[in-house]
């Protein structure tokens, strides 16, 4: 019995490193960007004990069952990168005694029973990250045997006094039974309470970070991997504002350790050496790859702050820009190519212009790297152009490949697949852009109550780019976020969003994501998940509920509108 | 190959002819004759040029793929061949237990200088099962990547079964 839970700090898992010398280790990755991060640090102090290993990338709970049924015979340990928390994993696995889990994942709440099993299943989590796991005591109970013993005692009891202990035994049993089913009940209400929200902890990425700075191994270069994981979950928005902005405090203390170097100006590095820098950018995405127009035109922030799917919305952007004095000619050529004099104090100036238009949250704390004369780039750029490298639907290839080319996008020296990523990046920012201004200008973003809803339609522009589960939040959540700043109603401004779009047409599936309301201070909790699962149990629709985020699951076109009013009705 | 021996046996014969015709009086074949001859000899340079071409390339095979050839490849071979490469693999193979001390030296390892002992590779096609000296096997899948002693990969990554990944 256990009166606190009990989890693996990380320097107890250093032991556990050295136990992996003589081992094999299979690695299970998911299909996200942090993920990628944290296996890539992983991979470098793998390589640096000379660790072998084998790495098995993993897009979902199916692909998961069957790599570790694959591989299950060959190894012993098994690291799982952002994947496998959330669920039983000794449940859904069957796996022998003497196989272990190491589980590194930010999705929260972690499983009561990954928490309390201290065997096999091994969380690497950080130390001060809450989990609010409830106590042991209120979920899990020993059997404990009821017996009947007293049918044979005492012959010489007179039958009075064996009544009486009779009917004693009885109430006592009725009264064990209603503590029993009362503790059920309570049970029942603390999982219920524990599990409804969906939400994340701390970057995978940051974690494996710090497990490496513990062991004295960190490199410049697997900071920067931290500083993307981190972005990620940004860009993502999986993290509060308050969450993110303490994570960048940690960041840059390493950053400023690691990187000390370039500011003394007599012993600097040479200009090839990759350094990072802590920068308050703006908050535009690709804006030095692009131009700023396009960039300013493109980002879900000044999009729909500015309202641009209006014609009044590009009046505004006009005055924006003459606000600022930028000239549209310059405004619209390359950003390296603008006027340096423009350049010098953009940031203060486009500060000072978007205050005067509502824009207060312009500029964002982030980090940028440099290595040699050409080659800068912000940690959202990393992050934007590794998305689309892993849901490029431009190739049909096998679905691992997008993974290992985004993957080795991560390293420096395949600069040409960065290049690649972030011209696909740009045709995902407006291919979701052209769609959230079709979707307000028609009015596809309707309201069914207690949330959102907006499907897209067969034969619209770039669907296919929104089958892929990233791409399709990231269009949900700036579609949001634009819905809010055009309408006019109240209530609306504070539902949550479900989206739909086709998925594979030859099979008939659509791909369905919610995601939480739109607000200043939104906990970025998501109940979508236990809400779909309940939803199509109710109507025994045939979902896949594949993702590791609960809250995207594919369904069967057919199914679609019995299970939107089951959904309805479960949460009104 | 047969044909060139075909041309070979062709202008032999008339050459027989035009001999036997030369020797009973008509000198003027004697150059027919000659120019018969020096084009057998060519022939024959060529085809064993041809021959000597295709045993420096089965030799260079026994480096690249080991000891046993895929049978595509040994489908192209002709008997002698095969035997003519059974027996360098013995020679190779002495040669190798006499220098280097008591176990012998693998020559056909390593023939670059390795950086490292251990290597990333990336699985280009699936292999299925690939068995490593202390018994464990290896699942080798599409796109898995796998973290390797040097030595028991350089086969695969000859074959082209893996690729070594660089970062």
């Amino acid at each position: 019995m256990y009166s606190m839970y009990q989890h693996t700090l990380l320097g107890a898992y250093i032991n556990a490193i050295i136990l992996l010398f003589l081992q094999r280790v299979l690695l299970l990755v998911a299909s996200d960007v942090d993920a990628l991060c944290a296996c890539k640090i992983l991979q470098a102090l793998f390589q640096c004990d000379h660790v072998q290993y084998t790495l098995v990338p993993v897009a979902g709970w199916q692909e998961l069952e069957t790599a570790f049924l694959e591989h299950k015979d060959q190894f012993k340990y098994f690291v799982l990168i952002n994947c496998g928390a959330n669920v039983d994993l000794l449940e859904i696995l069957q796996p022998e005694e003497d196989t272990f889990f190491f589980v590194c994942d930010s999705h929260r709440p972690i499983n009561v029973v990954n928490v309390y099993n201290d065997t096999q299943i091994k969380l690497l989590v950080k130390q001060d990250d809450d989990l609010d796991v409830p106590a042991y005591d209120d979920i899990f109970r020993e059997e404990e045997d009821e017996e009947e013993d007293s049918e044979d005692e005492g012959d010489g009891s007179e039958p009075s006094e064996k009544r009486r202990r009779f009917e004693e035994e009885v109430i006592e049993r009725t009264m064990n039974r209603r503590q029993r089913r009362e503790w059920e009940a309570r049970r029942r209400e603390i999982l219920f309470d524990y599990e409804q929200y969906e939400y994340h902890g701390t970057s995978s990425a940051m974690v494996m970070f710090d497990l490496a700075w513990i062991m004295s191994k960190d490199l410049n270069d697997m900071l920067w991997w931290a500083i993307v994981g981190l972005t990620d979950q940004w860009v993502q928005d999986k993290i509060t504002q308050m969450k993110y902005v303490t994570d960048i405090g940690i960041l840059q203390r390493h950053v400023s350790r690691h990187n000390h170097r370039n500011e003394d100006e007599e012993n600097s590095l040479s200009i090839d050496c990759m350094r990072i820098a802590f920068e308050y950018d703006l908050r535009l995405a690709l804006y030095q790859h692009w131009s700023l127009y396009e960039s300013l035109c493109n980002t879900s922030y000044t999009s729909a702050s500015l309202k641009l799917w209006s014609v009044q919305g590009q009046k505004r952007l006009q005055e924006f820009l003459a606000d600022m004095g930028l000239p549209l000619k310059q405004v619209k050529q390359k950003f390296n190519s603008m006027d340096v004099s423009l350049k010098e104090n953009l940031r203060e100036m486009i500060e000072e212009s978007a205050n005067k238009f509502g824009m207060k949250d312009l500029r964002v704390q982030t980090f940028s790297i440099h290595f040699g004369f050409k080659n800068k780039f912000s940690a959202s750029d990393i992050v934007y152009a590794t998305t689309s490298l892993m849901e490029n639907i431009e190739k049909e290839g096998h679905e691992t490949t997008n993974f290992i080319k985004a993957l080795d996008s991560l390293s420096r020296g395949n600069l040409d697949k960065l290049h690649q990523g972030l011209d696909l990046a740009k045709k995902q920012l407006r291919a979701i852009q052209q769609t959230v201004a079709s979707c307000i200008c028609t009015n596809l973003v309707i309201s069914q109550g207690p949330f959102l809803y907006c499907s897209l339609m067969e034969g619209t522009p770039d669907v296919k780019l929104f089958s892929k589960p990233v791409s399709l939040c990231l269009l949900s959540k700036y579609l949001l976020k634009s819905f809010v700043c055009s309408t006019k109603n109240k209530r609306c401004k504070l539902l949550p969003l479900v989206m739909a779009a086709p998925m594979d047409v030859e099979q008939g599936t659509v791909i369905m994501v919610g995601i939480p309301p739109e607000t200043e201070s939104s906990d970025k909790k998501n109940f979508f998940g236990r809400a779909f699962e309940k939803a199509a149990e109710s109507t025994n629709s045939r979902t896949l509920h594949n993702h590791f985020e609960l809250s995207i699951i594919e369904l069967k076109t057919e199914d679609r509108s019995k299970f939107l009013d089951a959904l309805i009705s479960l949460l009104s | 190959m047969r044909q060139a021996l075909e041309e070979m046996r062709a202008l032999y014969e008339r050459n027989q002819a035009d001999v036997s015709e030369a020797k009973s009086g008509r000198t003027d074949l004697i150059f027919l004759i000659r120019f018969r001859h020096c084009c057998l000899l060519r022939n024959q340079r060529c085809l064993l040029a041809y021959l000597y071409d295709r045993l420096l390339r089965i030799r260079a095979l026994r480096w690249e793929y080991g000891s046993v050839l895929p049978n595509t490849i040994q489908f192209h071979m002709s008997a002698e061949e095969v035997e003519w490469f059974n027996r360098y693999k013995k020679s190779l193979a002495t040669y190798m237990r006499s220098v280097g001390g008591e176990e012998g030296l693998d020559l056909t390892q390593d023939i670059k200088p390795p950086k490292s002992l251990y290597i990333e590779v990336r699985c280009l096609k699936d292999h299925g099962e690939f068995e490593i000296d202390d018994g464990t096997t290896i699942l080798l899948k599409k796109n898995s990547q796998h973290f390797l002693p040097r030595w028991k990969c350089e086969q695969l990554i000859r074959q082209g079964v893996l690729e070594h990944v660089l970062s």
